[in-house]
């Protein structure tokens, strides 16, 4: 489930501070080098520790992979060995030809996509509503969202189920989108970097006679691209990583979603016996969207830290 | 940030302005409207129906607001907090095994990232991104794809202790071991029962020698597993925190002669104060909610050590059917999280250092 | 002009979105892939039925929702009902649950449940007294053919709620091969506590542990019952949990345990006991009749016997499980699902799920033709007359599930507190339910 921070709206977004660089000179580099590099003794040191962490960080990610690989009894025997002795590809034969996997691929995909368009679309109309548009009860809308923010995921799971069931939206596609597009966090993301954009772009373009929602799309959302690929980006990854809502939505086999039936399948349902391949090839191919869109990304993910903590 | 032209055309522009301002409420209101009706519907109502399936007596079967279930006070949480049966036990159960895991959790990983980003700070040449990407990477999978990877790499033939068997230490069987930490402790220096002091009825249903049992060792992989994918977030957190210090700070400070380790500690850390209280905080909503890893992994066992409230609420209804009581301990877990939140809270500016 | 460009892309980016998501709620349904094949409901000559020549024209569709044992029990479910589908034009399909206790729970109460589905023992009480299943048993053409204590079992309210599907006991299971390559012949089967335990220690090997069962009260109570205990006593309203029979029972348990010649399936690397045994990771195991399937289709290569368990000091006993075939009280096919059952607890087709997966029919009629088809089940049969079930009443599940978990960590507990625990739990369970 997606953790939203309740304390950190005020925090403006990264992005605009570092693609727009300071504009103070930059300071010699004497003292700077002088206090982060250090002697090049404690450097080494430094590097060392930091590059065995990172092996710890990472090697798990190799044994991943090159466990989908082998074959069962060699998983077993020889866990630590990075390059199977035997290469298999008899976990992905299972997992593609007779398993439910595709179609649980395929949902996954389907919720992922919906979510995150529905998110973008609906979060940037109430972030800019927040940020720039005057109207009664403005004020209290905001104060709303604050304190909805606070409910922790888990209190939801079980309401969530019932109010889906009294809609008559359990066990649909739409039962599974729809609850997932609420998101006050997004908004906040929004909000905040709509209120950073100049408005004299805005001014210009009612001068010209423009309706709001003209601005809105043509002149004001395409420059909160920073903000739109960071709202993506944690949509994207807070419903493809979504389990628990997945598991009270819905029951019939056709809409399980890629995490659902890998826990199903962590639990022994595919058959009995602990086929770690098996598993860890699941797991894999579930990492693989994530990750793509991790490396495509990174940069901006990883400076878009304030206001959007994925938990 | 307001542009000034604004203000001298306000004479000429003043009739458009009102009709542009009431169309701008109209689309105000239009634009906030659909976020608006869906935290409604999925935010607020859920909790509402809820509460009240929390107060009633629902078996399950058709709508929580028909007329066959009726009103039962506090029933459901007397049960739960009073009871002192199977349903109190278990909810004790549950609170111990959650407590261990933030007390574990929330210092671990706040100190971890802090260190992370700290030596990822420095201006090593060239490295400092890869290093990031490295750490940051578990954040972005899923605790799905997390749990199957941990469950094999610490199952009882699994890599783990096939590295630990390579130091000749014998691993436990991680997944399958209900001991508590605590006790083992204890157990290795004499103490293998309890003592008759803390041996009767405690506390919800459990007694003082159970609370005091720790993590069990299943526990304690999933609190590795917690530290393992977190810490990348708030190494983040902490990078960016440490990269606003302003250099002549530091500078000031180098000047005065002081070591690294003092200035860390003088300097930089209650600068960071804001962070650590952003870190801790949500570390603390996060851990009191764990569910996927248990629900994938271990289903709350072995032995019940890993039962959490958020998962023993999905058991009681989805399971046993106990939706009135399920609710209850959602509510009950509510509440913790914001006292804990407030208390935290009160700490920090306690030490006088609130930046929010 | 950059602007425009991308402001062209943005102004398809609002419809865009609004068609995604129309596109996308209208794939909703719920109705993927299996679609079940038309049927013809209102010609009679389709309806062709062997054991019950009524109700022409059956309409509806039936879902089956099961709690496989495994790949044997899938198919051969699944192929009954296909074939059941294809004489009565009744489209059905069969789903396998991943938690079958959560997948029900959550369709009786979002009023979507599955037409047909297991039922045990352990929920019958609960689902009975809510209102989620339909009484139905006493309408069966087939009920008199029913075995009297499993009837028993699933009588609540004075009603027979559903047709027991079959019911297994359980047995040791012996490797032949270990057993020949430790010395050990057709006079050395153990008879008694005393015997088991030294067959188990010349059992034992460096790789292989002698005896291995799952840590549960659906295994261990075999112990309890041999040594005279119980959970609850005749008349069903007191809980005889903490009596000095059942610690004795656990006790020796623990012995065994101690001594290293018995292991739980998860500390040798298993999930369950067939697996254990399977593996050779173990070369006894406690399990009932499901293991004939299951080593068929994943340990094909592991010979093995079963024989009786051993007698304790209060003679021999064993335990019994048995499931039904519930039919939800909303399913819009009731019909069909009672013809379902009526064809799927016939004489020819338990015998055919027997064969392929090994349960004993639940029926008296197909009694005899099972012992003549499977001898090497022999000692199934024969434990059949000093088994127990599992206590029916409404919270004993939690309750047992309570004792499972502290079964668990019995290696390093006391019996009797774990006997007390249980004991207390148990009576207030009974008492709830007045």
């Amino acid at each position: 489930m997606t953790a939203t921070p309740i304390h950190e709206p005020a925090a403006e977004p990264a992005p605009v501070d570092d693609d727009t660089s300071s504009s103070q000179p930059r300071r010699p580099q004497t003292w700077r080098s002088r206090l982060r590099g250090g002697r090049a003794g404690t450097s080494a040191l430094v590097y060392a520790v930091l590059l065995v962490l990172a092996i710890m960080y990472i090697y798990p990610f190799l044994i991943q992979v090159a466990t989908s690989f082998k074959t069962d009894p060699e998983a077993v025997s020889n866990p630590l060995a990075l390059v199977p002795q035997v290469w298999s590809t008899a976990a992905y034969e299972r997992l593609f030809l007779r398993s439910d996997f595709p179609i649980w691929f395929r949902n996954s995909v389907v919720v992922t996509l919906c979510v995150t368009a529905g998110r973008v679309f609906f979060c940037s109309l109430a972030g800019y509503a927040l940020a720039r548009l005057r109207f009664p009860g403005r004020g209290f809308v905001f104060a709303a969202l604050v304190a909805v923010m606070a409910v922790p995921g888990v209190v939801l799971l079980i309401p969530r189920f019932l109010v889906v069931k009294q809609l008559g939206i359990y066990d649909t596609f739409a039962g599974m989108i729809i609850p997932l597009l609420a998101d006050a966090a997004g908004v906040f993301i929004m909000k905040n970097y709509f209120e950073s954009i100049p408005r004299s772009v805005e001014e210009a373009a009612r001068i010209d006679g423009a309706s709001t929602f003209r601005i809105y799309r043509s002149v004001v959302l395409p420059m909160a691209r920073p903000a739109l690929i960071t709202l993506v980006i944690l949509s994207f990854q807070g419903s493809w990583n979504e389990l628990a809502h997945f598991i009270v939505s819905a029951e019939s086999a056709e809409l399980v979603t890629l995490t659902k039936g890998v826990a199903q399948l962590a639990s022994g349902q595919l058959g009995q016996g602990s086929q770690f391949p098996l598993k860890l090839a699941a797991a894999v191919i579930m990492t693989i969207p994530v990750a793509v869109l991790f490396f495509v990304f990174q940069r901006r993910i990883m400076n878009s830290t304030a206001g959007a903590v994925k938990e | 940030m307001t542009a000034p032209a604004r203000t001298t055309s306000t004479a000429t522009r003043r009739p458009r302005r009102s009709g542009v301002r009431s169309g701008e409420a109209a689309s105000g209101w239009l634009f906030i409207t659909p976020v608006i009706v869906l935290l409604g519907l999925f935010l607020v109502l859920p909790v509402v129906m809820a509460a009240w399936v929390s107060l009633s007596d629902w078996t399950g079967r058709g709508s929580p607001f028909s007329d066959d279930v009726s009103f039962v006070g506090g029933q459901n949480y007397s049960d739960l907090l009073f009871g002192g049966g199977l349903a109190t036990q278990d909810f004790g159960t549950a609170l111990r095994n959650n407590a261990w895991y933030v007390v574990l959790v929330v210092p671990i990983q706040t100190a971890l990232s802090l260190f992370l980003a700290v030596m990822v700070n420095r201006k090593i040449l060239r490295g400092s991104s890869f290093f990031r990407t490295a750490f940051y990477f578990p954040s972005v999978t899923s605790s799905v794809a997390i749990t199957v990877l941990f469950l094999f790499l610490f199952s009882a033939t699994g890599a783990v202790n096939k590295a630990l068997s390579a130091l000749s230490v014998n691993g436990p069987n991680w997944f399958a071991d209900p001991r508590g930490v605590v006790h083992l402790g204890l157990g290795a220096v004499g103490v293998d029962q309890a003592p008759s002091a803390l041996a009767g009825s405690g506390f919800l249903g459990i007694s003082a020698w159970q609370w005091l049992a720790g993590p069990s060792v299943a526990m304690c992989v999933l609190i590795l597993m917690a530290v393992f994918t977190t810490s990348g977030t708030f190494m983040l957190l902490f990078l960016a925190a440490l990269q606003h210090i302003s250099d002549e700070v530091d500078e000031a400070a180098l000047m005065d002669g002081t070591s690294n380790w003092q200035r860390f500690r003088y300097v930089t850390l209650p600068m960071l104060r804001p962070t650590l209280f952003t870190v801790m905080t949500l570390g603390l909503i996060g851990t009191w909610q764990v569910f996927d890893q248990i629900y994938t992994g271990t289903q709350g066992g072995p032995a019940k050590t890993t039962v959490t409230p958020a998962y023993l609420s999905y058991t009681a209804s989805f399971q046993s059917q106990q939706w009135g009581r399920g609710a209850a301990i959602a509510f009950i877990l509510f509440a913790i999280i914001v006292v804990m939140t407030i208390l935290q809270r009160q700490a920090i500016r306690g030490r006088g250092g609130d930046a929010t | 002009m950059t602007r425009t460009n991308s402001s062209r892309r943005h102004r398809l980016a609002g419809p865009a979105t609004i068609a995604a998501a129309v596109l996308a709620l209208t794939a909703c349904g719920g109705s993927g892939f299996d679609d079940p094949t038309p049927g013809a409901t209102a010609d009679p000559t389709t309806t062709e039925e062997p054991t019950s020549g009524e109700d022409p024209g059956l309409t509806g569709e039936i879902s089956v929702l099961i709690g496989s044992s495994g790949d044997a029990e899938t198919d051969a479910v699944s192929a009954a009902v296909a074939a059941w589908s294809e004489q009565t034009g009744v489209p059905a399909e069969v789903n396998v649950a991943s938690d079958l206790n959560q997948q029900l729970s959550q369709g009786f109460a979002a009023g979507d449940p599955p037409d047909l589905f297991y039922v045990s023992t352990d929920n019958l009480a609960g689902w009975a007294s809510n209102g989620s299943l339909l009484a139905y048993g006493d309408q069966l053409s087939n009920v008199d053919d029913f075995q009297p204590s499993l009837r028993e079992n699933f009588t609540y309210d004075d009603q027979l709620f559903c047709a027991p599907k079959d019911f297994s006991t359980l047995a040791l299971v012996i490797n032949t091969d270990a057993w020949a390559g430790a010395g050990l012949g057709d006079d050395d089967v153990p008879t008694t506590w005393d015997e088991l335990a030294a067959v188990a220690a010349t059992l034992t090997t460096d790789g292989q542990v002698g005896l291995s069962f799952g840590p549960e009260y659906q295994r261990i109570g075999v112990f309890m019952a041999q040594a005279g205990g119980g959970l609850v006593s005749e008349d069903g309203t007191t809980a005889v949990a903490d009596s000095a029979e059942n610690v004795q029972a656990l006790e020796f348990v623990q012995q065994l345990m101690s001594d290293g010649v018995v292991a739980y399936p998860s500390q040798i690397g298993a999930g369950w006991g067939g697996e254990a045994f399977g593996s050779g990771a173990a070369a006894m195991t406690i399990e009932g009749n499901w293991i004939i399937g299951a080593l068929r289709n994943d340990f094909p290569d592991t010979s093995y016997q079963v024989v009786e368990l051993p007698a304790g000091p209060a003679g021999q006993g064993t335990l019994q499980f048995t499931n039904c075939w519930g039919i939800a009280a909303d399913s819009d096919s009731q019909d069909a699902a009672r013809d379902l059952v009526e064809f799927l607890t016939s004489t020819e087709q338990q015998i055919e799920f027997a064969t392929a997966f090994g349960v004993m029919p639940s029926v008296q009629s197909a009694a005899d033709a099972f012992a003549e088809q499977f001898p090497e089940q022999a000692a199934f049969i024969a434990s059949a007359q000093f088994a127990g079930g599992m206590p029916t009443a409404q919270g004993a599940v939690d309750v047992i599930a309570d004792f499972n978990a502290q079964l668990e960590a019995l290696a390093s507990s006391s019996a009797q507190d774990i006997l007390g625990s249980v004991q207390t739990n148990l009576q207030a369970a009974l008492d709830a339910q007045g």
